[in-house]
């Protein structure tokens, strides 16, 4: 009886102590965690644009946060900003590729920490976030409007008028482009406080940074396995680097560009949008003139003949809730992307040097891990 | 935050450091035959993805650089941006817009012409 009753004692401290202890640190080495701290820490320190005369305003960011709602920026009245770009799923529209007035040939994709991208579009063919506003105004996919009609609506509108002088001090003018372009500063400006919020991952990276050995292990397992593969030996951090998982830059990744009539030539063909465009760095809309910092790159950016089908590499950041993914849509969950990438097809892929991409030939227990790594990089994500 | 180390010392010509000694606050310095140039980047660090300038000094001062490049040679690619040189007197020189996607070993090259030759100048330079 005394032995049953250790026993019984002994498995509910066992219990106990399983139900509240957390999980053994996998024992990561110094290169590893090096790698890790580099995906942090989130959120980062804002970067104004010094392009926008407008960023930061408050009677900007609430003069777009107007706008942005407001179905009276299309052509027909019947779209806003948010009917693709919803709020309650992470900014974007949950579809393949975007609706607008017309089918789009892309994925929408999330605005969240938009502010941070050195170029927007799956192309790239935007350098800021107020042209990348711009754009889709009058784009015919899109919302369709033009430059008199959405002018005549800020001076019709008392509620547009009003919202308009309070952001940037003064009437709309007779000009329509610069009143066109002033709506997208005063939209960029709202969006630029569309942060993501703090992941698993993120606690996880800023435990281990500063050696909090109990809170690390709060971390899942499987995530922790994840991420020694995201890091190490699946290089998938060559790309998706730094706190955002991005390295700003483009890729081919083996996603085919076949699109109903032709082809998508992604960033070869964003850049010969980028290149004449009035509404890049380089143009007479820039608040800053030559003095803007951030036009560094617009001023160098060389096109490649890799170019052609290369797409923006995505942030990973709020992931589980930015589904589908690629810049076709054409993968529907997490477990699909792993896949993808677990069974690569190398003929599909660009490969004149190294291979930089290679079939990470996972098998179960490697893919479910990397796929918790992956959702632990959403808020709320386990 | 990943920063950039020296993974390959290169050799410095004696005779072109007699003539125009370049001070290590210059920076890292390379040469061949008779030429040399001393580099740091600005802002200090070089960051993944991170745009970034080199503020150059060559040996001898009326040399001219013609060109600044930088290679991934494993992956046989380049960067996606083209840089701009400014001279800016006594030898000194300006890089613009150089941008550094991946981590890994990247290899600077300089182009300097002097006394009607070009001279090919390389450093490896490892992005973690």
């Amino acid at each position: 009886m005394k032995t049953l009753r250790a026993a019984l004692l002994a498995a509910g401290l066992l219990t106990t102590l399983g139900h509240g202890a957390a999980q053994p640190l996998l024992d990561f080495t110094a290169e590893e965690r090096a790698r890790i701290a580099g995906h942090g820490p989130w959120p980062p320190p804002r970067l104004p644009d010094r392009s926008n005369r407008v960023d930061g305003q408050l009677a900007a960011i609430n003069f777009g946060r107007l706008l942005f709602f407001d179905a009276t920026l299309s052509a027909d009245g019947t779209l806003s900003c948010a009917s693709c770009h919803m709020p309650e799923r992470a900014f974007q529209d949950g579809l393949p590729v975007a609706r607008g007035r017309a089918a789009g040939l892309r994925n929408t994709p999330s605005l969240l920490d938009a502010a941070q991208r050195r170029w927007l579009g799956w192309d790239g063919a935007l350098d800021s976030l107020w042209a990348a506003s711009v754009t889709p105004l009058v784009a015919g996919r899109e919302m369709a409007a033009s430059p008199a009609q959405l002018a005549a609506a800020v001076r019709r509108e008392p509620r547009l008028t009003t919202g308009y002088r309070a952001a940037f001090g003064a009437p709309p003018g007779p000009d329509d482009e610069p009143v066109l372009v002033d709506l997208g500063k005063a939209l960029a400006a709202y969006q630029a406080t569309l942060v993501s919020g703090r992941t698993p991952f993120d606690d996880f990276r800023d435990a281990l940074a500063r050696g909090d050995t109990a809170a690390a292990a709060a971390y899942p397992q499987a995530a922790q396995r994840g991420l020694r593969l995201f890091v190490g030996e699946g290089r998938c951090s060559v790309c998706h680097a730094g706190p955002a998982f991005t390295n700003g830059e483009f890729a081919d990744v083996g996603v085919p560009y076949f699109v109903p009539g032709g082809v998508d030539a992604g960033r070869h063909e964003g850049l010969s949008r980028l290149r004449p465009s009035r509404y890049n760095r380089l143009g007479p809309y820039n608040d800053a003139g030559p003095a803007d910092p951030q036009a560094v790159t617009t001023r160098h950016v060389a096109p490649q003949h890799r170019n052609f089908g290369e797409f923006r590499v995505p942030s990973l950041r709020q992931l589980t809730h930015t589904a589908p993914y690629m810049h076709d849509g054409s993968l529907a969950t997490v477990e699909d992307v792993v896949r993808h990438y677990s069974e690569l097809n190398e003929e599909r892929l660009h490969a004149d040097g190294e291979r930089i991409l290679r079939p990470l030939r996972l098998d179960v227990k490697q893919a479910a891990d990397l796929a918790a790594f992956l959702r632990s990089l959403s808020t709320g994500g386990r | 935050m990943r920063r950039w180390c020296f993974a390959v010392a290169c050799a410095v010509a004696g005779a072109a450091h007699a003539a125009c000694p370049p001070d290590p606050a210059d920076g890292a310095a390379v040469a061949a035959g008779p030429v040399s140039l001393a580099w740091r980047a600005e802002p200090g660090a070089i960051v993944q993805g991170e745009p970034f300038s080199l503020l150059l000094k060559v040996c001898p001062a009326q040399a001219v650089l013609t060109a600044v490049d930088a290679t991934m040679p494993e992956h046989r690619h380049g960067m996606n941006y083209r840089p701009s040189l400014r001279a800016l007197g006594d030898g000194r020189w300006r890089a613009d817009g150089l941008l550094w996607h991946m981590s890994g070993r990247w290899e600077l090259r300089f182009d300097l012409r002097h006394e009607g030759s070009v001279h090919t100048l390389r450093q490896d330079v490892a992005l973690r």
